[in-house]
C-alpha cells in the first residue's frame, strides 16, 4: 500500500517535474515559430547550450576558484566532493550557483540564438528550417565526440545543490524549482507576447513583406526573437543539468528537445500559451504512461517491436494526425488581447441603447 | 517622372508596362537597374523598404496583402510607424497609450472606410472588396508623406470607390503625395493632379486630368491596347 502510494507520489512529481521543463522550452518555441513563424528545428541547440552553461562554464568556474585538479572530466568529478559538502553545510551556495548557471544559460542562449538565425537572411520557410537542423545537428555532433567541452561521450558532473536535503526530498523539491521558474517563464512570455511586439511576430508571421512596407526591419526583429527564444529554452537545459546532476550531449538529441516540443506545440495550439500548457501537460502524462506502461501495452497488444520504440511511433502519429485534423491545435489562437482592445470589445458589446 | 508634393499623381498603362514593378522600385522591393529616386532632396536609391518607410514612403499592394490571422484592427494597429519593435517597451507596458491612440485612430480610419463593423474578423474572411479597403486603411493609418497605392479601388464598389478618393484628396491638400497605378480612369480622372502613361516600361506621356485621354499616345498605347 505505501509502494503504491510511493509510486503514485513519484508519478505526479514527474509529471511535474517534466511539464515544467517541457513548458519552458515548448514556449520558447511558441514565440519563435507560434508567433513568428521562424521555424526553429534547431530548438534543441539552445538546451544544449543551457547544459554547456553548467557543465561547461559554471563547472569551470568553480574548478578554477577551487583549484581543483585535471581536465574537465575528471574535475568535475572532484568538484562534486568538494562542493557538494559545501552546500550541504549551506543550501544558499547551491541556490546561487543554480542562479548563476541560469543567468549564464540565457546568456549564451542569447548570443547562439542571435547568430544561430542569421542565415535566415537568406533562405525561407523549409530551407531555413533544415539549415538550422543541420547547424543544431553539427554543433551536437561536436559537444558529443569532442571530450573538452562537456566530456563529450563521457559527459561531466555538476554539483548537486540540493545536496543539503535528504535524497527523497530532493526529487520533490528540484520539482518545485522548476516548477517556480516554469511559471516565471510564462508570465515572462505572456508579458512579452501580449504586447504590440507580440502582434508585431504575428504580422512576421503572416506577411514578412507587409511588415517590412510599414518600415519595420525583419531581421533585426528575427535576430532578437530567436535570442529570447534560446535564452528561455536554454534555462530549461540548465536546469535539466541540475536534475541529474550529470551533463552528457546525447542526452540533448533532437527528439527529446526539437521534436517533441514541437509536437506539444501542435497539440497545444500555436501562437497561444494557454493551449501551450494544455499541450505540454497532455504530452507529459501520455509519455509517462506509456514509458510506465508500455511492456504491459506491448503485451497486450502483441507488437512485433521492442517497446521501447512505441512511444517514438504513437508521437509520430500522434503529429501526423493533428496536422491532418486539428492543425489549430487543442485551444485556438487568439488575436493580441491589449487592454484598449478589450476594452473597445466591451464597448462593442454593449447593448445599443 | 516627378510626383509632386501634396498632390495626386496617377501612373496608366496596359498590363504589363512596367507600373507595379515602378511601384516595387520606388519603395525599394526591387532593385533599381538605373535612374535614380529622390525623395525630398535625398537619393533613397539603395536604401532598404523599412528605411524608405522611415522617410514617410508607404505602399499598398496590388493584390491585397492581409496578415490572415490578425483581425482587422491588427491589421491597422502594425502600420504605425516604429511601433511594436522594442522588447524592453513590450515588458515594461510603455505602449499602453500609444495603443490607446492608435486603436482610436484605428476605429475612425475603418469607419471611414465602412468597415468598423468587421474589425474583430480575421482578415483571412473579408471579401476581396474588403480586403482592398484594408489596404487603404492600413496606408491611412502611418501618417507617410507618400502614399503609393497599386490599384486602390479594384473591385471597391463606386459609391465607396469615390468616397476614398474624395478622402484621399482631402489628404492631399493636407500636404500628403499619393502615387497611384488604378485601371478605372472613369472614377479616378476626376480625382487627379497629373497622370503618366506607361509602355513597355518607359512613360510615354504625361498630362492632366481627362486631357491625357486626347492624347494620341495614350490611345495607341494604352487605351488602343485596351480596345
Amino acid at each position: 500500500m505505501e509502494e503504491e502510494s510511493m509510486a503514485q507520489e513519484f508519478f505526479i512529481l514527474d509529471v511535474l517535474l517534466w511539464t515544467s521543463l517541457y513548458l519552458i522550452v515548448t514556449l520558447s518555441l511558441n514565440i519563435e515559430y507560434g508567433y513568428a513563424g521562424i521555424p526553429n528545428f534547431g530548438r534543441a541547440l539552445a538546451v544544449l547550450m543551457g547544459a554547456i552553461a553548467a557543465g561547461g562554464i559554471v563547472n569551470r568556474i568553480l574548478i578554477a576558484i577551487f583549484g581543483v585538479e585535471g581536465n574537465i572530466i575528471e574535475a568535475s568529478g572532484g568538484l562534486k566532493s568538494v562542493v557538494n559538502p559545501m552546500i550541504a553545510q549551506n543550501p544558499l551556495f547551491g541556490l546561487a550557483i543554480l542562479a548563476l548557471s541560469l543567468v549564464i544559460a540565457a546568456l549564451i542562449g542569447a548570443i547562439t540564438g542571435a547568430l544561430f538565425i542569421l542565415p535566415s537572411a537568406k533562405l525561407k520557410q523549409d530551407y531555413l528550417a533544415i539549415t538550422l537542423l543541420a547547424i543544431s545537428e553539427v554543433i551536437f555532433m561536436v559537444s558529443n565526440y569532442n571530450t573538452a567541452i562537456i566530456g563529450g561521450y563521457y559527459g561531466v558532473s555538476v554539483p548537486d545543490i540540493l545536496a543539503w536535503l535528504p535524497g527523497e526530498q530532493r526529487f520533490l523539491a528540484f520539482t518545485v524549482i522548476s516548477l517556480f521558474v516554469a511559471i516565471l517563464v510564462y508570465f515572462f512570455v505572456e508579458r512579452l507576447l501580449t504586447s504590440p511586439y507580440g502582434r508585431l511576430l504575428k504580422a512576421m508571421r503572416e506577411n514578412e513583406d507587409v511588415v517590412e512596407a510599414f518600415g519595420k526591419n525583419i531581421m533585426t526583429i528575427r535576430i532578437k526573437t530567436v535570442a529570447i527564444g534560446s535564452a528561455v529554452a536554454a534555462t530549461a537545459g540548465a536546469l535539466y543539468s541540475f536534475y541529474s546532476v550529470n551533463v552528457i550531449a546525447t542526452t540533448f538529441n533532437r527528439v527529446e528537445w526539437t521534436f517533441f516540443p514541437f509536437l506539444m506545440l501542435l497539440l497545444g495550439g500555436m501562437g497561444n500559451n494557454r493551449g501551450v500548457v494544455l499541450g505540454v501537460f497532455s504530452f507529459v502524462l501520455a509519455k509517462l504512461f506509456l514509458t510506465v506502461y508500455k511492456f504491459e501495452i506491448k503485451t497486450l497488444l502483441h507488437l512485433p517491436f521492442e517497446a521501447t520504440w512505441l512511444e517514438y511511433i504513437l508521437f509520430g502519429i500522434a503529429m501526423l494526425l493533428i496536422l491532418y485534423y486539428r492543425p489549430e491545435g487543442i485551444l485556438r489562437e487568439k488575436p493580441v488581447m491589449t487592454p484598449p482592445v478589450k476594452q473597445a470589445l466591451r464597448e462593442r458589446e454593449k447593448p445599443q441603447s | 517622372m516627378e510626383v509632386p508634393k501634396g498632390g495626386i499623381t496617377l501612373i496608366i498603362g496596359p498590363n504589363g508596362s512596367g507600373k507595379t514593378t515602378l511601384i516595387n522600385v520606388v519603395t525599394g522591393f526591387l532593385k533599381a537597374d538605373a535612374g535614380r529616386i529622390i525623395f525630398e532632396g535625398r537619393d533613397i536609391t539603395n536604401k532598404a523598404p523599412h528605411d524608405r518607410f522611415k522617410l514617410g514612403i508607404v505602399r499598398t499592394f496590388q493584390t491585397p496583402h492581409p496578415l490572415k490571422k490578425l483581425t482587422v484592427l491588427e491589421n491597422l494597429l502594425i502600420a504605425d510607424a516604429g511601433y511594436g519593435e522594442r522588447v524592453s517597451e513590450a515588458l515594461t507596458g510603455k505602449w499602453l497609450k500609444r495603443e490607446e491612440d492608435l486603436v482610436d485612430k484605428a476605429f475612425n480610419i475603418l469607419n471611414f472606410l465602412g468597415i468598423d463593423h468587421l474589425w474583430s474578423d480575421w482578415a483571412m474572411n473579408l471579401s476581396g472588396g474588403q480586403l482592398r479597403l484594408l489596404e487603404v486603411g492600413r496606408a491611412l493609418m502611418c501618417d507617410a508623406k507618400l502614399i503609393i497605392m497599386d490599384e486602390p479601388i479594384a473591385g471597391v464598389a463606386p459609391a465607396l470607390a469615390h468616397s476614398i478618393l474624395r478622402k484621399l484628396k482631402d489628404l492631399a491638400k493636407e500636404g500628403i503625395s499619393f502615387m497611384i497605378v488604378e485601371h478605372r480612369l472613369d472614377i479616378i480622372l476626376d480625382y487627379v493632379d497629373r497622370v503618366y502613361v506607361m509602355a513597355n516600361g518607359r512613360i510615354v506621356a504625361e498630362g492632366k486630368g481627362r486631357e491625357i485621354l486626347n492624347n494620341p499616345e495614350v490611345i495607341e498605347v494604352y487605351l488602343g491596347a485596351q480596345g
